[in-house]
Parts: structure tokens; C-alpha cells; sequence
């Protein structure tokens, strides 16, 4: 038996945590004394940053993203991570969700919120807002723009994306400019995360268009646009580079750091790194586990590792009839040799996953093993079900049929790619036949959707949430993400119960029954769990990436000046 | 000429057309469309219906292609595109001048440095010039233009770092003086042009060495020589101006390869064009942005195989009279 990686810990905690001690004595320094303190505890920097200096004030950090923003008005333009990162610079949360989930769920802190609290029964949600936060215009931001923030999120002119996080909200009540209150039908365990879903906008420049306009005209937000972030947009020439710099107004007089973030748009890989160790870009979150050797050997650059909250798994079509039996979906689960698969493209950098809610979070069963490599059983497993060579071509058959089916994954991914294809020669050596198949993502959504597909390779990022009901739950086939069509009464009244749960560390035994459950049918056969991987200048200090964004509390980064 | 040229743009505004009324059935029919977006989590489907809905997308398809095509050819509006929610020709117009920089800069040093070694591969026939040349070019031109570019990169950006990697201006060049942007500008275009530039210039010598080659072995080239041209004169005039027709549809038939080479090199080197709005586009199943960019693709290929048969009957007057 081989010690099992995925209990490793690369990044040890006692290392982050010196790296934050370190910084812990300065005012207002990295790691600022919060909830668990955890923001730099996820982005432990390889190797020892230089000695912990004194945060500078001023310079300009040119950070390279692959793709551009799709706009500033986050309610009418896709969500993509980009986007997200840039506009959350610019404009604030009621409160920020921490990257401090390894123990116990997320904890919040201030940001437009100072505090907040719930009624009795839950359903009235108050809160208080700071007194000191304006607009970049000198506006006040008041409980107004709360309000209309949320009545634009719910129009159905503007077809936000994320209104299904509004539906259990009621009405948002303004009781004074700086107290307001959310009405919730009921008591769920995230109604905070839901209440603070989306940033607040601003009432006094964008109510003047009506809201069945807002659809086709970004460019109208563009020119009006009004902030209240850490960071104001300069400029923004599309494809290119947007420009932020330093919030005079914003209501930390200490920061930002930084006076100006350059985001450059680079979208090929390779010139990436180039960039990154010629100087032109001081930090990149796109970084791929090819680029790791030459970012460490590099004496001017870090790496900055940790655990994502993707996994990568193989959907089998649970309404085939091959795939229906959840002994049959375990039989090739362990025909997969993950190890081999794991290591030989990510080396440390990833581990074999084994559950949705990734190792790395809180309510992770800790007791769940990643099923062994074993053939054998496999196939006396598949033979229990009727699979066996009857006609001596070296495959499976029943009923004059062999087993063979299409695994497919979408383009653009090399490791998945390469994954599909080890898949394919180790379910052969079981006689099981495996056509590789690597399809565009609108093509291969097609087949998912309406259920035409064999087999998936592919990847989901969980969010702390942990509501599985969009995965899991049967009235997500066709609906939501159930892409595996998986259906299981236990299952759908265990996720209902998370839900439901007033505070989602009382779900905790939910959570753990659902990952055995789910460990036991394996509708998802897990393959890997992988680092989110960013490379960076040396100068650029405290950096807090956590698994929430790559960006995380920019405003606490800062440069070191040329040496 | 007026005839010729009136009966050229009809010809080029029907096969306008006929292009994007193609292009609009295509992408419709291929799967998924804008509403689907996957990134990390799929929209449910009753947000993906209201977005459908109000995108017109719900409508069939015939009635989409009459208002869209209603709505360029009467008001020449090409509509709002659906990832960006901007209209599509502000989005065209932001991207078509680094594309046009880069595009104009690659067709100079196209024409430049092919024509020079063409010329320079003709008039040594044979030695070891003219196999130099001609073996280099055919290798430069069989490489892929993103390997050539990402070579560019790794020699002058990080192994002897000349030249940046990318994008159109320094960090914080808006604050130079117009004399240091310009230069700025020029900077950062050496690479990608030099790179797209070059990889033409590949074919262009080869096309000029042969056009060339044949007009040298005519009568009135051994006449002019007879007569006592000096030999330079009789090159670059005698002869290269009746070489000049077919190099000429030569050049107009590179820019379909320079619009398409732009593409990969705008990738390769960040530069904000409409290869890369494009190429989103189609990623992203943004109708409306594909045939903004088609058409704007389609228009500057046509346009310049007009400039080209201009020329070419300005050069030879069978053409224009016929």
C-alpha cells in the first residue's frame, strides 16, 4: 500500500501560518487578526518569501489574466471569473465570505455591512451599515442603493444570471439610510451567502435607465460608471488592459497599497510566461502545472499553490442501462488505476478525489478513502452483473453484446484529454472498450443535456455553499447540473435537509451520510482534486489568493521596490 | 472604368451577401447557443429561456434572418451583441485598428522583403542565392505562425530582451509625449509584424522570382540589353513592370492567408483585433458578433481584390477594355 497522497498537506499550515505571524505585528498588515486568519494561509508562496518587510505604499503591479471583463454592470453581463475578480476591486459586497472554511464553514467580515444580525426566527436578516462609505461621486451609500440593488438583481428585464440566489428573499426593507432589513419566506442555511450575493450598486447614476433597457446597452454603465471599492477603473481598452488606481475615498484611509493595478489580457499560455519572467507581468493566475519547473527555477519569481475547489470526475449516464447498477459504476471506478493517472500528469500537485466537497473543506468526510486500484474485483463485479467473454475476443459481452462505450470531454484541455485516453487503455485491460471522444463544450453540452451520452470526463467547482441539489438531486436532470441523471430518494431528502438546516455546520451529519451515499453509487467516479496554481514576482508581497479568488483582498498586496 | 467598377461592387455586394447569409445559417445550426454559456455552473434552464426570450432567440429562425438582414440592409445596424451588450459596430470599431496597424505593417514588410529576395533570387538563377532563398522561404512559410511567433518571443522578449512579448503600448505610455508613443507603438508592432510579415514574404518571393524569371527570357527584355539598358534598369523597370500583374493578384490573394495570419498572430502576441473579437465570438455563440466580424473580414478581402483588379487593369489594358 502506497501512503495515501491526497491526506498530504504540500503546503503545510504551520509555514503559512509563520508567514502570516510574520506580518501579523504591522497595522493593518497582512494578515490583519480575523476569523481564523486563514486569507494567507491558502496562498502560501513557495519557497520563503524575503525577509517580511514593512508594507510599502505606491507602485504599479501589472497582473496578466487570459481573457478580458465583459463589461462593468455584473447583472447584465456573463459571469466569468475575470469578472468577477475586477468588478469586487471596484465595487463592495454587504460582506466579504473568508477563505477560512477548513475547519468550519466561512465566516464574514465587515465590508459595506459593519454588522448584522438575525430575528429569532430567522427570517429578518438586519443590517447596519457603515456611516462612512461614499460613492466615487461623494454620494453616500445608503440602504437605498441596497434596496434597488436587489429590486434590479430580481427584474426579469435583466435577466441576471444569478436570480436563482434572490429567490428566497422576499422584499428588502429600508428602515434608515444606514439599517436594512432582507425578508426571507424561511430559514435556510445560506441565506447570508444568498442575501450577499452580487455587489451593491449605485442607485443615484443608474436609475435613470429604465430596467428593460439595461440588456443592450453596457456602454451606457460604462460612462456613468460610479464605484465604491478599494480601487476606481481608470480606463479599460477592451482586449488589451484595464487600469485601476488607488480609492482616495475608500473608508480604510490605509489602503490600498498599491496605486495602480494594470491588468493585462494575455490569452496565450506561452507568452504568459514569457512575460512573467521577462517583467512585463508581476503576477498571473492562469498558470498551467507545465509552466511549475520553470516559474521555481527562476531565482525572481514565486509560485503560489493551493488547493482548488475544482474536482474532475467521470459522469456515467446513469439512465443507460449499462451504467444503471451502482455495483457496475463501482466496478469501473475501480478498474481506473487514479494513481497512475494522478501522478503522471500532476505529479504533487494534485491528489484522487473522493467526494464533491473537496478535501480541503470543512465538512469533508474525513473518514472517506478514494476506492483502491483492484481489477480483480472489477471484474468479478461486472461478471456478477452478467459481463463476461464469452466469445473470447478479449471484451466483456451479454446478451451478444460487448461492453464498450464513448468517454467523452471537451477541447481545450490537454490533461483531460490525456486522462480519457488512460482511461481507455486500463478499462481495456478488464475488457471493457473505451472510445475517446474530445468535443467542443457547446456540442458536448448538447449531449449532456439531453441525456445521449455514455460517459463524461469532466470538472465542477463547489462552492461553500455546499448545496449539492443542482448535482444530485433529481429534479436537477435536465434542469440543473444532474448531469449523471442520477436519481436516489435518500439522496434528494438528504440535500433538502441540508438546505433546510438553519446553519450549515448543524447539516454536518446530512453532509457526511450524503458523501457516503454518493461514495457508495458513484454516479461521479472522482479522478483528481487539483492545486489552483499562480505565478508571481517576488516583489509582490502578501499575496492572499485563497480559494475564493485569486485576488483576494488586493488591497492588501503591496510591492517591494526594485532592487 | 466606371462601368467595370459598378459592375466589380455589385458583384462584390452579392457575394456579401451570399456569405453572411451562409455564415447566419451556420452558426445558428451549430449546437448550443449564447444562453448556454458553461463556465463553472450552468444556468438553470427558466434563466436561460427569459435570456433566450429576451434575445429573440425563442423566434424562428426565418423570422430572426428577416429582421437581422432587415435591419442591416435598411438601417445598417448590425445589432447588439450578446456576450458584451454593446452594439456590434463599437465592438468592430475598437478592434479593427490594431488589426489594421498590424495587417498594414505585415503587408509592408511582405512587400518590401518579398519582392527584394524575389528579385534578388531571379537575377542569380541557380547559385546558391536563388536555392538559399527559395529553400528558406518555402520552410519559413510551412511553419505554423503561432510557433514562429512564440521563437519571436522566446529570442526577443526573454533570451535577449529587445522587444516586448505583447499588447500595443507599455504600462503607462498614455502619459509620454506623442514622439516617445509612436515609438512605443512601433516597438511593440516589430515583432507581430515582423513575424506575419515574413512568414508571407515566404510565397510573395517565390511568385515574384517566377513571374520575373518568365518576363527575363522575353524578346524585349534581350532587346533592351542588346540596346545597352543598364542591367539594373532593365529589372526593376522593364521588366518588373510586366511582372508586376501577376504579383499583384499575388498580393491580393495573400490577404484572405494575412486576415487569417492575424488572427493566430493577435492571439499569440495580445493584441486587441478582430481575429481575436471573432474568434470569441464564435466560442461563445455571439450571433450577432460573428457576422459583424464576417462581414467586416469579408468586406477587406473584397475590397482589396477590387484595389487588385484596379491595378491590374491600370497595369495592363486588356483588362480594362475587356
Amino acid at each position: 500500500m502506497r501512503p495515501p497522497l491526497f491526506r498530504l498537506r504540500p503546503w503545510p499550515l504551520a509555514v503559512a501560518l509563520a508567514v502570516c505571524l510574520a506580518g501579523a505585528g504591522l497595522a493593518a498588515g497582512g494578515c490583519r487578526p480575523r476569523d481564523g486568519g486563514e486569507g494567507a494561509a491558502n496562498a502560501a508562496p513557495d519557497g520563503s518569501p524575503p525577509a517580511a518587510a514593512r508594507p510599502v505604499r505606491g507602485g504599479t503591479a501589472v497582473i496578466g489574466w487570459g481573457s478580458d471583463i465583459n463589461g462593468v454592470n455584473e447583472l447584465i453581463v456573463p459571469a466569468n471569473n475575470v469578472n468577477d475578480e475586477l468588478l469586487f476591486q471596484i465595487f463592495l459586497h454587504l460582506v466579504q465570505e473568508q477563505g477560512d472554511f477548513a475547519e468550519h464553514p466561512p465566516t464574514f467580515e465587515p465590508q459595506l455591512a459593519e454588522r448584522w444580525e438575525f430575528s429569532p426566527d430567522r427570517r429578518v436578516l438586519t443590517f447596519h451599515l457603515r456611516d462612512d462609505v461614499a460613492w466615487s461621486d461623494g454620494v453616500a451609500v445608503t440602504a437605498e442603493d441596497v434596496r434597488w440593488t436587489w429590486q434590479a438583481q430580481t427584474d426579469p428585464d435583466v435577466g441576471w444570471g444569478e436570480l436563482p440566489a434572490k429567490e428566497g428573499i422576499t422584499d428588502v426593507e429600508v428602515v434608515d439610510p444606514h439599517t436594512v432589513l432582507f425578508h426571507f419566506r424561511a430559514a435556510y442555511s445560506k441565506q447570508l451567502l444568498d442575501a450577499n450575493e452580487g455587489v451593491i450598486l449605485p442607485k443615484h447614476a443608474w436609475e435613470k435607465l429604465p430596467f428593460a433597457e439595461w440588456q443592450k446597452n453596457a456602454d451606457w454603465f460604462r460612462e456613468r460608471l460610479v464605484t465604491n471599492g478599494p480601487f476606481l477603473l481608470q480606463s479599460w481598452t477592451p482586449q488589451q488592459e484595464i487600469v485601476l488606481v488607488r480609492n482616495l475615498r475608500f473608508y480604510d484611509p490605509a489602503l490600498p497599497y498599491l496605486d495602480k493595478v494594470v491588468m493585462r489580457v494575455v490569452p496565450d499560455q506561452s507568452a504568459m510566461l514569457a512575460m512573467l519572467r521577462n517583467g512585463e507581468v508581476h503576477f498571473t493566475p492562469s498558470l498551467s502545472a507545465t509552466d511549475v519547473p520553470a516559474v521555481r527555477a527562476d531565482p525572481d519569481l514565486q509560485l503560489v499553490a493551493y488547493w482548488f475547489k475544482l474536482f474532475v470526475f467521470v459522469a456515467w449516464n446513469n439512465e443507460d442501462p449499462r451504467f444503471a447498477h451502482p455495483e457496475v459504476r463501482r466496478a469501473l471506478a475501480l478498474a481506473i488505476d487514479r494513481r497512475t493517472i494522478v501522478d503522471s500528469l500532476w505529479g504533487e500537485l494534485a491528489r484522487i478525489g473522493s467526494s464533491p466537497i473537496v478535501t480541503e473543506v470543512w465538512a469533508h468526510h474525513p473518514r472517506l478513502q478514494p476506492l483502491p486500484y483492484d481489477p480483480q474485483e472489477a471484474r468479478r463485479l461486472l461478471a456478477r452483473h452478467g459481463w463476461r467473454d464469452r466469445n473470447g475476443d478479449g471484451l466483456l459481452d451479454k446478451d451478444g453484446r460487448p461492453f464498450a462505450f464513448e468517454l467523452v470531454t471537451n477541447t481545450g484541455n490537454q490533461q483531460r484529454a490525456d486522462a480519457v485516453v488512460m482511461i481507455q487503455e486500463q478499462l481495456r485491460r478488464i475488457g471493457v472498450q473505451v472510445e475517446p471522444r474530445v468535443l467542443e463544450i457547446h456540442t458536448l453540452t448538447e449531449q449532456i443535456d439531453d441525456g445521449s451520452y455514455d460517459a463524461v470526463l469532466t470538472g465542477f467547482g463547489m462552492d461553500t455553499s455546499l448545496d449539492l441539489h443542482s448535482v444530485f438531486h433529481s429534479r436537477s436532470i435536465g434542469e440543473g447540473n444532474n448531469i449523471a441523471r442520477y436519481r436516489n430518494p435518500e439522496v434528494d431528502r438528504l440535500i433538502e435537509e441540508v438546505r433546510r438546516a438553519p446553519e450549515i455546520e448543524q447539516a454536518r451529519p446530512q453532509l457526511y451520510k450524503l458523501q457516503e451515499v454518493l461514495h457508495r453509487d458513484q454516479p461521479f467516479t472522482y479522478l483528481w482534486e487539483s492545486q489552483r496554481l499562480h505565478g508571481a514576482s517576488r516583489r509582490l508581497q502578501n499575496i492572499q489568493s485563497n480559494i475564493l479568488f485569486s485576488l483576494f483582498d488586493l488591497e492588501e498586496w503591496w510591492m517591494a521596490p526594485a532592487s | 472604368m466606371l462601368w467595370f467598377l459598378a459592375r466589380r461592387l455589385a458583384a462584390a455586394a452579392l457575394l456579401l451577401f451570399l456569405v453572411l447569409s451562409a455564415v447566419f445559417f451556420l452558426v445558428h445550426a451549430a449546437p448550443g447557443d449564447p444562453a448556454d454559456l458553461f463556465l463553472e455552473e450552468r444556468l438553470p434552464r427558466a434563466q436561460r429561456e427569459r435570456l433566450r426570450a429576451l434575445w429573440g432567440l425563442d423566434r424562428p429562425l426565418s423570422e430572426q434572418y428577416a429582421a437581422w438582414l432587415g435591419a442591416v440592409a435598411l438601417r445598417g445596424d448590425w445589432g447588439v451583441s450578446l456576450v458584451h451588450h454593446r452594439p456590434v459596430a463599437a465592438v468592430l470599431a475598437e478592434a479593427l485598428p490594431a488589426t489594421l496597424l498590424l495587417t498594414g505593417a505585415a503587408f509592408a514588410v511582405d512587400a518590401i522583403v518579398g519582392l527584394a529576395l524575389g528579385v534578388a533570387a531571379a537575377r542569380r538563377r541557380g547559385r546558391a542565392a536563388d536555392h538559399l532563398i527559395r529553400w528558406g522561404s518555402l520552410l519559413v512559410f510551412s511553419l505554423p505562425t503561432f510557433w514562429l511567433g512564440l521563437m519571436a518571443i522566446l529570442l526577443f522578449s526573454h533570451l535577449w530582451p529587445v522587444l516586448p512579448a505583447g499588447h500595443l503600448r507599455s504600462v503607462g505610455a498614455e502619459a509620454l509625449p506623442a514622439p516617445a508613443r509612436l515609438l512605443d507603438l512601433a516597438r511593440h508592432l516589430a515583432l507581430p509584424s515582423l513575424v506575419l510579415g515574413l512568414w508571407l514574404a515566404g510565397a510573395t518571393a517565390r511568385f515574384v522570382r517566377n513571374g520575373l524569371l518568365e518576363v527575363l527570357g522575353q524578346d524585349y527584355v534581350r532587346t533592351a540589353r542588346a540596346a545597352g539598358v543598364p542591367e539594373r534598369r532593365v529589372l526593376w523597370v522593364h521588366a518588373l513592370r510586366n511582372a508586376a500583374v501577376p504579383v499583384v493578384q499575388v498580393f491580393a490573394l495573400t490577404l484572405p492567408a494575412l486576415l487569417s495570419g492575424s488572427l493566430v498572430t493577435e492571439v499569440v502576441f495580445s493584441l486587441p483585433g478582430i481575429g481575436r473579437a471573432g474568434f470569441d465570438a464564435i466560442l461563445t455563440r455571439d450571433y450577432p458578433l460573428v457576422l459583424g466580424v464576417t462581414a467586416l473580414s469579408a468586406a477587406l478581402v473584397i475590397a482589396g481584390n477590387l484595389a487588385a483588379d484596379l491595378a491590374h487593369g491600370a497595369l495592363d489594358p486588356k483588362v480594362r477594355d475587356a
